[in-house]
């Protein structure tokens, strides 16, 4: 069984890592500079550079595998010093997923992804070996895939290519550079999520760049939001920086719908939800009738024998003395599964025009209710913060550059 | 236009050797061109400032009359095949080097940075990555190098090498038309039989090129 690798993870540190260009080089269209960088990523990470176009994301995420020389400053890979490894050393020890994938057209999909192991000099049973292995991890039969070319897969297939390709040598670092953007908006979600899956197994230590603050906040267990200039105007986990942004370009940046972007954050399952009144069909109404009075909603759900819901009765419509049917029942919608997040039960709700929404787990089974006025409850926290965050902003407009490190 | 088919049934080994020639010429001229202009060729794509140069110059030499470069280069040279090759290398850099260059500078530029993000140096990126990506404009090149140099080779008869050329000269001077017509049809038979030779290069070469989405 050849090594899944998982687990292997190594910290990065940017110490004061700073890259600027001369006037010439700018002429001829340099990359973006980067000015005085430092953060550090805990081992087994994933910290998202983010901001808008031209504030040295990419740069910062290729000085880590020295595509392009710091000017001053240092990385530092578990502690030691990128500038001093061997070049073709250090890179076939870092997994890179570019933009637009770079998947080389000429090999197929197994040669693609045995890339960094040929280069190492594995055996030819072990690369295929190894090609296939990864090609499965990443949702692609290798008895489809892996003697087709680039040009024969989708967007999505080739996204997903590109990881196992990174993966391959099982390095402890991955750099991502957009590696979702070349799809549409549905296969990226598909994508990240797959991905985020992929990565509680292997829990690499990752450098993702996006330009977009929801993938951002999505990926990332930190992040950083890099502005004009390349300077650091915001370091630290997402709930963090939407909660409280540093500066007013963070808060702009982040957008003003920070706060439903925090509900993105937290899932159905962590919030304290509401215990509905229930009773099975066929129950006598007499005693349902009582409970429902005493409950906080004027409604009782009717459950299956295995609890899972059927459908909501007025308590005025209970009869009292019959056993309960479902004749005079509202539909029981709308189900919110436990893994939901909160912006997504908001919207439903929403959609539904209701007030609650009935939680369930796998099984179908009901968890209890969550109602929109919990999830506002939580979105006027926000506000709370969005004061703070304005106030903050008003001393230091543009940013202080510091933020707090996670 | 009358055919002396007896003529041509009777000199088959003459008309064979003479094709034979010609081959001969044209290969030695596209090899010796197309090693030296994959090396200025790469020498170019790498250093951009030698490509005005080399470029320069190899347009200057296509710019000179076959027969002018010939006969110039004789009294150095004598009436041999070094004098013929001389010549007709010179005529092949133009079109190849532009194709080498062109042919790399085709190739996707995300390939090339993946490639060396992911630890190719520069020559394993070269040699499994640019090369390979270019051949379809390179041997685009080749193709056409090759066609041009058939002609030319017809020339080089007027200094004494020439192959199918010098059939076709000496029926010129006998005024014996035939001769001149087995020139003119063996060496489009030569032509195309190389195209399709070069197109077979091609195709054994990429099979990533003929991958269509399923």
């Amino acid at each position: 069984m050849p090594d899944r690798g998982a687990g292997r993870a190594a910290t990065i540190a940017f110490e004061h890592v700073t890259k600027h260009y001369d006037r010439r080089e700018q002429d001829r269209g340099a990359p973006r500079a980067v000015n005085d960088l430092t953060l550090a990523v805990p081992a087994g990470k994933v910290c998202v550079l983010v901001g808008p176009s031209g504030c040295g994301k990419t740069t910062s995420l290729k000085m880590v595998n020295r595509l392009i020389e710091p000017s001053a400053g240092r990385i530092l890979i578990d502690g030691a010093d990128a500038a001093a490894r061997d070049l073709t050393e250090l890179r076939r020890g870092i997994g890179y997923v570019i933009q637009h994938v770079g998947l080389f057209p000429h090999e197929t999909i197994a040669e693609n992804v045995a890339t960094v192991p040929r280069l190492l000099g594995w055996s030819a049973a072990r690369q295929r070996g190894r090609a296939e292995e990864l090609l499965t991890l990443v949702g692609l039969d290798p008895a489809t895939y892996a003697a087709r070319y680039p040009t024969q897969l989708s967007g999505g297939e080739r996204q997903r290519v590109g990881v196992a390709r990174a993966l391959a040598a099982d390095p402890p670092i991955m750099l991502m550079d957009e590696p979702f953007g070349a799809v549409d908006p549905i296969v990226r979600e598909r994508l990240q999520d797959e991905f985020l899956r992929l990565q509680e197994s292997l829990a690499k230590t990752i450098l993702f760049v996006t330009h977009d603050i929801d993938e951002a906040i999505k990926m990332g267990d930190l992040v950083a939001v890099l502005a004009d200039g390349g300077v650091l105007a915001q370091f630290g986990p997402p709930a963090e920086i939407l909660a409280s942004p540093a500066s007013a370009f963070v808060a702009r940046f982040v957008g003003t719908d920070r706060g439903l972007k925090r509900l993105s954050l937290s899932r159905v399952a962590d919030l304290e939800l509401l215990a509905p009144v229930t009773a099975r069909i066929g129950d006598v109404g007499t005693d349902a009738h009582r409970r429902a009075l005493a409950g906080s909603l004027p409604w009782l759900l009717l459950v299956d024998e295995i609890d899972r819901p059927v459908a909501w009765i007025h308590r005025d419509e209970i009869r009292t003395g019959e056993p309960l049917a479902a004749a005079h029942a509202a539909p029981a919608v709308p189900l919110l599964d436990r893994r939901a997040t909160l912006k997504d039960a908001l919207s439903i709700l929403l959609d539904a025009d209701v007030l609650a929404g009935i939680v369930v787990d796998q099984g179908q089974r009901v968890l209890g209710l969550v109602t929109v006025a919990e999830i506002a409850g939580l979105l006027r926290d926000t506000a709370i913060g969005d004061g703070a965050g304005a106030a903050v902003g008003g001393r230091a407009p543009g940013g202080d550059g510091s933020g707090s490190a996670g | 236009m009358n055919i002396q088919w007896d003529w041509i049934a009777g000199n088959l080994d003459e008309i064979a050797a003479a094709t034979l020639d010609h081959l001969w010429l044209t290969l030695i001229a596209v090899g010796v061109g197309f090693a030296l202009s994959l090396t200025l060729g790469i020498m170019a794509y790498r250093r951009r400032s030698l490509y005005g140069p080399i470029a320069g110059v190899a347009g200057l030499l296509y710019t000179i009359p076959s027969l002018a470069l010939f006969m110039v280069l004789v009294p150095f040279t004598g009436l041999s095949v070094l004098t013929a090759e001389i010549g007709l290398v010179s005529y092949t850099l133009l079109i190849l080097v532009r194709g080498v260059v062109s042919g790399l500078d085709g190739v996707p530029r995300d390939a090339v940075e993946a490639a060396t993000g992911m630890g190719y140096t520069a020559s394993e990126r070269l040699a499994r990555v640019e090369l390979p990506l270019a051949v379809p404009v390179i041997v685009a090149a080749l193709r056409l190098a090759t066609v041009t140099t058939i002609g030319l080779v017809m020339v080089t008869a007027l200094i004494g090498e020439g192959g199918l050329g010098q059939l076709m000269l000496r029926g010129f001077n006998r005024s014996f038309p035939t001769m001149v017509y087995v020139g003119v049809v063996a060496s489009v038979i030569l032509a195309v039989a190389l195209d399709l030779a070069l197109v077979g290069l091609q195709r054994w070469l990429t099979p990533w090129a003929r991958a269509r989405a399923a």
